[in-house]
């Protein structure tokens, strides 16, 4: 991962909760094409824990790159300066896009996959 | 970096100004200037604008009563088709590009983009897509399914006429400018920013610019892809959206609505960066919360890509997929918020709000832009979606958020830029008159019609029966609407006639704080005479003489004997002068080179194929003529290899802006690929009848010689590239040569893997993307052999060399791309196939 500083921290929180999101939509897609679970077994699937566990991984990583980043933002750098800027909002971008991979992936917990 | 003050300042001027002019006459159509460029996108969209607006009244002068046979319903259909298809394609996004074009540079401290023939270009293919796809209107041949296109009613067999094609080769040729643009867009911010202009110290409205141009690059491409797909099973019979033949007609929906969903806020990032800029103005005082708004504005970058399905909640998606998107769609009502609390604290805490007219329209947006959010929000909730879903209320929402969330933004824009534009103020009478009229008219149209909807009235109906409920309501939508096309009459009146009779504008007259402002009103063709260092966020609230150091010469890059246009190049985090930027001046092959595309267009759409090869052989010649007075040629950087002076040309270096502009439009290009791997692997999970054969028809050996030949040639731009950086030119050219010829090699093994193949396009949706997949790699491979063939002759001319190494820096990611875009294809069409068959 790029230094807290570097702009590609600004789009890298964002862009993994694209990813995550292109995973939980695709993941769902082929998993109900290929192995589709049996409705009855409500939302407690093979396909919804995979769900659940993809999500939570991605939720880790982007925390550690929150703190990093906020570590960075408020020690080391002039709050006018470029990086601090950049430091600062890659913190908050990590961490909203934490919280926005979280609440799509609520849903798996209470929905059945494939119906 | 420091240069010399002019010594006689009238001289100096005139120089810079027979530097930078436009041409006299008709030979203004030559120009590239992006002050013109963006000012003739603005007025062309606006009679766009005019013409959607006068379909618009046809269509509410026939829903006003029921049982009304004004209009028939053929007629009906093509009207809200090109109404919804002028105002996205042709009105909105244009007008807001060509506001971007005209202020972006003088915003950050340029003297122009950095393409100005790309803007020129993109100006010429938007004029010539726009007339051709009106002209089936006026030939009673317009298209007729929805400005969406839904497939299979957009299909050959449904819409046997020429409407639909029109559409489709229309708007991909309209879409090659919005494209053209967002790439330049992107670039000039990043890299032509004036010294100093750290992104801390960026003007708030190159935040949202950056956002919306870097959505078209990723938003559009999934539209252009689908556009040609289904022209291609109109045209050829390739069946990928006909289920019969394997395809699937939502494939259509996902990638219409790919685009169309980051669409709406394509549209509104830039609208809201108007009343970003707007507000603080206003309000005598910085923006609140600037960290806060560059966050939601990359937050909505991203969050506004994954809504797409909301659009699609009734076609049959299992019930947990709905729920991920209609918990995105609420989420990105959060940073949209963000935005409004944010503007409503700036103007709470302002120790006095100036109400003018720009203010007024950014009060009308607030209101009604918060109604439209808050419907949106609604329209969220699967199961209300599923209740209102193709109803009037559906209409309303959507006009709430566009009208209200970029037509009165814009309309402050025009008001606010109004001076700097003309020198002239507005009439305060005629400006409030128009702006009350549009707001009750508007409000009366749609506000009433989220009922009309409630009460079940669809979508798309040309008539109705009386006693449903309907009557009155129409009636007063209506009577509104009229009372707002009354409004925006008087609007554009008082925009047109201030040009004659307005008061003249004193200096800066709003006491902006932003550096278009430090210009001369109307503003020079070179913008500014001298280039500004940046020390804040506010340059003209914190340093008064800013604006006469620079028309004095006083401030950075004042040499002009060379003849060249020269702008500053800088570094994208840190604003950090390194380079010149030397711009080519004004070209004739932008216009040359879009009328030859309009032709191919024109032939393409009455079938006449041979001329359509014809013409895209004279349009790729027009090219690259153009290509070629480039980088180190006289034309483009008189007394290049003369002069070594400090900070270099970019021609000197290694990077820059053409660098940057091969990246992102190669990112672009990215999303359209991943839009075609979506398709396939949609297809083979998703389409009812799609079927793999047993055996791959490709055949395995040709596609791995033809790859290792790829390789090979990469391996020779790369040595080419290394050695150059080293300052070593001795075998250049043969190396480019070198990579040329396997290069042409490798297309010809494909073109024989093609051949052998015997694809059965017409029947089957996996052979007919097999063969796009070839002929996409297939256009690669011939593109990067004509950069590698280009870059040896001009090695040869001596545009290239140790003294200017740019040029193969520039083509060599384009290398890697087809290399890459190679080997992934072949993964993903030929090796995962045979993998799941073995399986």
């Amino acid at each position: 991962m790029a230094a807290a500083t570097h702009p590609l921290q600004l789009v890298a929180g964002p862009a993994l909760w694209a990813l995550g999101f292109v995973a939980l939509y695709g993941g769902l897609s082929v998993g109900c094409a290929v192995a589709p679970p049996d409705p009855a077994d409500g939302s407690g699937t093979w396909l919804n824990a995979s769900l659940i566990v993809m999500t939570l991984g991605l939720v880790i990583v982007m925390l550690y790159w929150a703190i990093r980043c906020a570590r960075v933002a408020a020690r080391d750098l002039p709050r006018e300066s470029p990086q601090a800027l950049i430091a600062g909002v890659a913190a908050a971008l990590h961490l909203v896009s934490a919280l926005a991979t979280v609440a799509i992936a609520l849903p798996a917990l209470m929905l059945p996959p494939c119906l | 970096m420091t240069e010399r003050q002019p010594e006689n300042l009238q001289q100096w001027r005139a120089q810079l100004h027979s530097v930078w002019a436009n041409p006299p006459g008709w030979g203004s159509l030559a120009a590239v200037n992006h002050s013109t460029i963006g000012l003739r996108f603005i007025v062309t969209g606006m009679a766009f604008f005019l013409i959607g607006g006068l379909l618009a009244m046809l269509m509410r002068t026939q829903l006003a009563l029921p049982d009304q046979a004004l209009i028939d319903a053929e007629l009906y259909s093509q009207l809200f088709t090109m109404h919804g298809t002028v105002m996205m394609f042709l009105f909105a996004i244009p007008v807001l590009e060509g506001l971007a074009i005209y202020l972006i540079p003088k915003m950050i401290g340029a003297r122009d983009l950095v393409f100005p023939r790309i803007s020129s270009l993109g100006y010429y293919c938007y004029l010539f897509g726009g007339v051709i796809i009106l002209s089936s209107l006026v030939l009673g041949i317009a298209p007729n399914s929805g400005w969406f296109m839904y497939t299979p009613l957009s299909s050959a067999e449904f819409s046997p006429g020429p409407g639909s094609d029109f559409w489709l080769l229309g708007i991909t040729f309209v879409e090659i400018s919005a494209l053209s643009a967002g790439v330049e867009l992107v670039v000039s911010i990043l890299r032509t920013r004036s010294q100093g202009m750290s992104l801390t110290r960026m003007p708030i409205f190159c935040w949202y610019i950056l956002a919306m141009a870097l959505m078209i690059v990723f938003g559009f491409p999934p539209l252009i892809l689908a556009s040609i797909l289904l022209e291609l099973e109109r045209a050829a019979g390739m069946p990928f959206f006909a289920v019969a033949g394997g395809g699937d007609p939502l494939l259509w929906q996902h990638l219409f609505w790919l685009f169309g969903h980051p669409e709406v806020y394509i549209l509104f990032l830039p609208a809201a960066g108007i009343v970003s800029t707007v507000i603080p103005v206003a309000c005598g005082r910085p923006l609140i919360g600037y960290r806060w708004i560059v966050l939601s504005i990359i937050l909505i970058g991203f969050i506004s890509f994954g809504l797409w399905v909301h659009h699609m909640f009734t076609v049959g998606i299992p019930h947990l997929a709905l729920a991920f998107f209609s918990v995105a769609s609420m989420f990105v009502a959060v940073p949209t918020a963000i935005q409004i609390f944010a503007w409503l604290a700036t103007l709470w805490t302002a120790p006095r709000v100036a109400f003018n007219l720009p203010m007024l329209w950014i009060t009308g947006f607030l209101v009604i832009f918060v109604c439209g959010g808050l419907t949106g929000v609604m329209l969220a909730l699967v199961p209300f979606n599923w209740q209102v879903h193709d109803t009037h209320f559906v209409v309303a929402h959507m006009h709430y958020v566009l009208v209200g969330g970029m037509f009165f933004p814009l309309v402050a824009g025009f008001y606010y830029w109004l001076p700097l534009v003309s020198g002239r103020m507005p009439s305060e009478r005629l400006g409030r008159w128009g702006f009350w009229l549009t707001f009750i008219g508007f409000n009366a149209t749609f506000l009433l019609m989220h009922l009309t909807g409630l009460l079940g009235m669809p979508r798309r109906i040309y008539t109705y029966q009386p006693g449903l409920g309907w009557d009155t309501l129409n009636l007063l939508s209506s009577v509104g609407g009229f009372i707002m096309a009354a409004g925006i009459a008087t609007m554009l009146l008082d925009l047109l006639l201030h040009f004659r009779f307005g008061r003249k504008a004193e200096p800066n007259p709003w006491r902006a704080d932003t550096l278009e402002w430090a210009l001369d009103t109307p503003p020079s063709a070179y913008n500014f005479a001298s280039l500004p260092t940046i020390r804040s966020r506010h340059p003209l609230w914190d340093d008064a003489d800013l604006p006469r150091r620079i028309a004095q010469g006083e401030e950075g890059l004042t040499g002009i004997a060379h003849g060249r246009r020269e702008t500053w190049g800088s570094d994208a985090v840190g604003g950090r002068v390194s380079q010149r930027v030397h711009l080519p001046g004004n070209s004739w092959w932008p216009l040359s080179a879009a009328a030859a595309l309009a032709l191919v267009c024109l032939s393409l759409l009455t079938q006449a194929y041979a001329l359509a090869l014809l013409a895209t052989v004279v349009a790729a010649g027009f090219l690259i003529r153009w290509s070629w007075e480039n980088g180190a040629h006289a034309a483009t950087a008189p007394e290049a290899g003369q002069e070594a002076a400090e900070p270099p040309l970019v021609a000197r270096g290694t990077d820059g802006p053409g660098l940057w502009g091969m990246v992102i439009t190669l990112l672009a290009n990215a999303a359209l690929y991943l839009s075609l791997l979506f398709g396939w692997f949609y297809l083979w999970t998703a389409s009812p009848q799609w079927s793999t054969p047993a055996e791959g028809p490709l055949s395995l050996a040709g596609l791995l010689v033809a790859g290792m030949l790829l390789a090979l040639a990469v391996v020779f731009v790369q040595r080419a590239s290394n050695a150059l950086a080293q300052g070593d030119d001795d075998n250049l050219g043969g190396r480019l040569w070198i990579s040329a010829a396997l290069g042409g090699a490798h297309w010809l093994t494909l073109a024989w893997v093609l051949h052998d193949a015997s694809l059965a396009t017409t029947e089957s949706a996996h052979d007919a993307l097999l063969w796009f997949m070839l002929v996409y790699l297939m256009v690669h491979a011939g593109l990067a052999v004509l950069f590698s063939t280009l870059q040896a002759l001009r090695v040869r001319a001596g545009y290239v060399s140790r003294q200017f190494p740019y040029e193969p820096f520039v083509i060599r990611p384009f290398w890697l791309y087809t290399l890459g875009v190679y080997w992934l294809g072949v993964a993903a069409f030929v090796l995962l196939p045979m993998a799941w068959t073995v399986r």
